[in-house]
């Protein structure tokens, strides 16, 4: 299990802490960082290493970070997303439990990179034991000198906050989540302009989630080559995927990038439990577009997933068998996007409603006919015409249980 | 300037300019429903989304901006699929209450609905319960059911009051416009909140189920109740005279001018119309030893005249006095000036205004006049109105009713019982119409044609909104005739016989005015 990198160091005893951490080698990419490398040597690097953001949308990291002007008299602020709710999506939790001083040594190097002196820990406002954690973590790296004025007296200073959400998924936006950081209701923004040139408090602002700043210092420390052989040439690293469902043994495993998503469910996770049968896979957190039992055979990774109609997104792989009711999905799917729609924009917050509505009818057993037609017709009136992503969200794995699964949901109508 | 394509038509836009307002500008209509001219755009709506070419969504065209060689679709299937698609589900959870609703014939929903082909809904579920009469304002009355959250009130109070009274409360289905507990938005300007809502959901209680807006007649004016001249419109029952029936004017609406008000008009100018019907002069009158006859204007201005006459004659000019005041417009003021004290040598002007209010550094002002500014720049002196000053006299033209304002009853009764002829050219009555010898029904500033100079000194032309059917005449003809009958300055005043002519008279004579 040699290729594991982020997790690599997860057995051993007290890791959250910073001398056991630093018995691991831990901050030894901040001083090569800060005492070796420029800021330009460090962009350039992460550049190269090809790492895309784990939090859903696989932005490339590094050209997110050339995108902040540095030739604006403002502050810049980096933004670190731990608002982790896509259902299904649990990784980012373990990280800050188990090694949160090595998101702090990524938020460090990334600032460092970019010119930033303060930075944000986002942190979903369920995860309160995790914000506990985080924040001991800072106070530690505040009395060894990696936080603070005058970083490893490399003249560097930064300062970072922990700050909990409290309870919208919307907020994972990372708009949204920038107004709930001014003190705002979670409102997704309007784009243009982008966060790294009008971000938080109208200010240039690098947002990027756990997991991606967590690899930074294996980038810093290993170099961008060693980086992308541990994944794909165009998708460089390892990914850390949560199972969850209806397998042997659920969980976190990190693997290469370009794992075969049967490999994950029946070598990883150990296979059905019970006995099971598999009917479907949703491959990357609830937004992803469900997968068939036959469609399992795919490398998890961007191009691959989108290739095949759905997406890595956050990774999270849930695992459906054949004595679970599609329905009972859907039911799930559809309550979850009603219930959390911000309300903002018109075919999100009525469609997913209306959506809702007909679903529920539907698992009372008063569908009707044509219903099945309506969720796909509403789906895609809010496909691609939301203010923000979360439309799509809602719409892209509403239309694919209904279109791979018609058939068994047609068999909960009455006089089909 | 940039060149885009929109529906194959070449339009040129400034830079900067949203596709919206490209659209507009090339007379090519894109519908909307949260945007608004005077915010910043807000695109939850969705209802403004368009093809351009290379992108593989629609996007919004209240905020994406022009950009040279941009490709435009506001017409294609894509587009009015989405289009349809916001206004059904704006529709679902809609209640159909049109027949009830005051927005009724111009609201958005309504009309968008109407052009995109009144398709049926395919909504089967229950409709969402929410508050149908909640008080949001001093004037204003929210129907949760009706509001589309576009949130153009929350957006208004945060962006022009910036009292940041409102805001949307809860998530999802459930939002809604909400306010603080135990609170209600009240500011002079609350009365735009229920005009900028594209919908039914923001009433004003002053209009509520008075009447239907296809019944009402449109027209522009100019509001005069105070200095600022916001641009108004007045919406009226037309054919309805004002003697016959309690209401004529229904309400009042700001109308866009980007120099003097921008989108808005304050509550005091928005609900103050009552002026308009209320306590008006409608009778032309003598009142000789205690007993009234009524008169036509010509009869009544030529024994004007002939008292005037004798006084000239007997080079009593000093002893003719003039009460103004500055609701009277440019050219009346200029007539005055130039009949009265360039052409007969009359020296006693007076001015009797309403007296001041308090401004409130947006749109309301001090003076609660059109034209104060008008008096300067026509560059009449004027005197305070006091007993003393009047007694003297023997002929007194007042003009206005609010001579009555300033001076003690019993002090102005005694000054001008010493008075030998009194006339009174007044829109409203007063105390004064008591004191008088004639009694003169004049027309407000909504119902006759002029001009009046703004607090910043913008000269701005009105036409007459509504009829005036009292007994009387404008001022600015009143003393037309005068000047006529009198042969003051002949040649000068012959030629003028319009509104006109005597704004072309002044402009010639005061450069401020050119």
């Amino acid at each position: 299990m040699d290729e594991k990198v982020l997790t690599q160091h997860f057995g051993v005893e007290g890791l959250f802490r910073i001398d056991v951490y630093r018995g691991q080698g831990g901050y030894g990419a901040v001083e090569t960082a800060l005492k070796q490398m420029t800021p330009a040597a460090v962009l350039d690097e992460v550049k190269r290493a090809n790492l895309r953001g784990r939090g859903g949308a696989g932005f490339p990291a590094g050209v997110k970070w050339g995108f902040v002007p540095q030739n604006v008299p403002k502050p810049r602020y980096l933004c670190v997303n731990a608002d982790e709710g896509e259902p299904g999506t649990f990784k980012d939790r373990y990280l800050m439990n188990h090694n949160p001083h090595l998101l702090l040594e990524g938020i460090i190097i990334a600032s460092y990179a970019v010119g930033i002196h303060a930075a944000f820990i986002y942190v979903r406002g369920e995860y309160e034991a995790v914000s506990l954690r985080l924040e001991g973590a800072i106070a530690e790296a505040y009395r060894n000198g990696y936080l603070g004025k005058n970083i490893l007296g490399m003249g560097f200073d930064l300062d970072v906050v922990v700050h909990r959400g409290a309870g919208a998924y919307i907020c994972g936006e990372e708009t949204a989540l920038l107004e709930s950081l001014e003190g705002k209701r979670g409102h997704p923004r309007l784009k243009p302009p982008f966060p790294a040139s009008v971000g938080l408090f109208q200010c240039p602002t690098v947002i990027n989630n756990v997991e991606t700043l967590s690899n930074i210092p294996f980038i810093v420390q290993n170099g961008a080559d060693w980086f992308i052989k541990k994944g794909l040439p165009k998708d460089g690293g390892t990914r850390i995927f949560g199972v969850s469902g209806m397998v042997k043994r659920p969980g976190i495993y990190e693997l290469p990038l370009g794992t075969k998503l049967r490999t994950i469910i029946f070598d990883h996770a150990g296979g059905m439990k019970d006995g099971k049968q598999l009917k479907a896979v949703i491959p990357g957190g609830m937004s992803a577009p469900i997968l068939t039992a036959d469609e399992i055979d795919l490398p998890m990774d961007f191009d691959s997933l989108a290739g095949a109609g759905s997406m890595l997104g956050s990774a999270a792989v849930i695992v459906i068998d054949r004595d679970t009711s599609i329905l009972d999905v859907l039911k799930a799917v559809a309550k979850f996007y009603s219930h959390e729609s911000c309300g903002q924009c018109t075919p999100c917050r009525i469609g997913t409603a209306w959506i809702n509505k007909i679903v529920k009818r539907l698992a009372r057993g008063e569908g009707e006919l044509d219903d099945i037609d309506a969720i796909i017709r509403l789906a895609s009136n809010i496909k691609g015409k939301t203010l923000c992503p979360l439309g799509d969200a809602a719409a892209l794995p509403i239309l694919s249980i209904c279109q791979k699964f018609r058939r068994e949901l047609e068999g909960h109508i009455p006089h089909a | 300037m940039p060149k885009i394509l929109i529906d194959d038509r070449v339009v040129e836009a400034a830079e900067g300019l949203t596709l919206l307002r490209a659209a507009e500008s090339a007379g090519i209509p894109i519908p909307y429903f949260c945007y608004h001219p005077a915010f910043a755009p807000e695109g939850s709506c969705r209802m403004c989304l368009v093809e351009i070419e290379g992108l593989p969504k629609l996007e919004l065209a209240c905020s994406t901006m022009v950009k040279e060689g941009l490709k435009v679709r506001t017409m294609s299937p894509p587009v009015v699929e989405a289009r349809k698609g916001v206004l059904e589900f704006l529709l679902a959870e809609h209640p159909l209450d049109c027949p009830i609703c005051d927005k009724a014939g111009e609201c958005k929903l309504q009309d968008y609905f109407e052009e995109y082909g009144f398709f049926r809904s395919q909504f089967k579920e229950a409709k969402e319960k929410r508050e149908k009469k909640f008080k949001l304002g001093r004037n204003l009355i929210l129907d949760r059911e009706r509001c589309i959250l576009c949130t153009r009130c929350v957006r208004f109070l945060n962006e022009i009051t910036k009292t940041e009274d409102a805001g949307i409360l809860n998530r999802g289905i459930h939002s809604e416009v909400g306010i603080f507990e135990s609170e209600f938005i009240d500011n002079n300007y609350s009365g735009n909140l229920a005009q900028i809502c594209p919908v039914g959901a923001i009433t004003d209680s002053d209009f509520r189920f008075k009447t239907r807006v296809w019944f009402l007649e449109s027209k522009e004016s100019v509001c005069p109740l105070c200095s600022r001249g916001c641009n108004i419109t007045i919406d009226s029952h037309p054919g309805h005279p004002r003697t016959l029936r309690t209401r004529r004017v229904y309400r009042v609406r700001a109308r866009q001018n980007p120099d003097v008000n921008s989108h808005w008009i304050c509550d005091y100018g928005r609900y103050g119309y009552a002026y308009l019907d209320e306590g008006r002069e409608d009778r032309l009158v003598w009142n000789k030893g205690g007993q009234e006859t009524r008169l036509s204007w010509d009869e009544a201005a030529q024994i004007l005249t002939e008292k005037i006459r004798s006084l000239v004659h007997l080079r009593k000019n000093s002893r003719i006095g003039i009460v103004l005041h500055t609701n009277l417009t440019n050219e009346e003021l200029f007539l005055a000036d130039r009949i009265f004290r360039k052409g007969l040598g009359v020296e006693r002007f007076f001015l009797a205004d309403p007296p001041p209010g308090k401004g409130d550094e947006f749109l309301l002002t001090a003076d609660r006049t059109a034209n104060r500014r008008g008096l300067q720049e026509v560059g009449l002196s004027v005197q305070a109105p006091e007993p003393k000053a009047l007694s003297g006299l023997d002929l007194l033209l007042i003009f206005g009713h609010y001579l009555a304002a300033g001076i003690s009853p019993a002090g102005l009764k005694d000054a001008l019982e010493k008075v030998e002829t009194k006339a009174l050219f007044a829109s409203h009555k007063s105390g004064l119409d008591g004191l008088v010898d004639f009694v003169i029904p004049v027309p407000v500033i909504a119902e006759k044609n002029g001009t009046v100079t703004n607090i910043d000194g913008r000269v701005q032309p009105f036409l007459a909104g509504l009829d005036f059917d009292g007994d009387g005449l404008p001022e600015w003809r009143a003393l037309l005739d005068l000047a006529k009958e009198l042969k003051v300055d002949h040649k000068y005043f012959w030629p003028l016989s319009s509104q006109e002519a005597v704004y072309r008279a002044l402009q010639k004579e005061i450069p401020f005015f050119k």
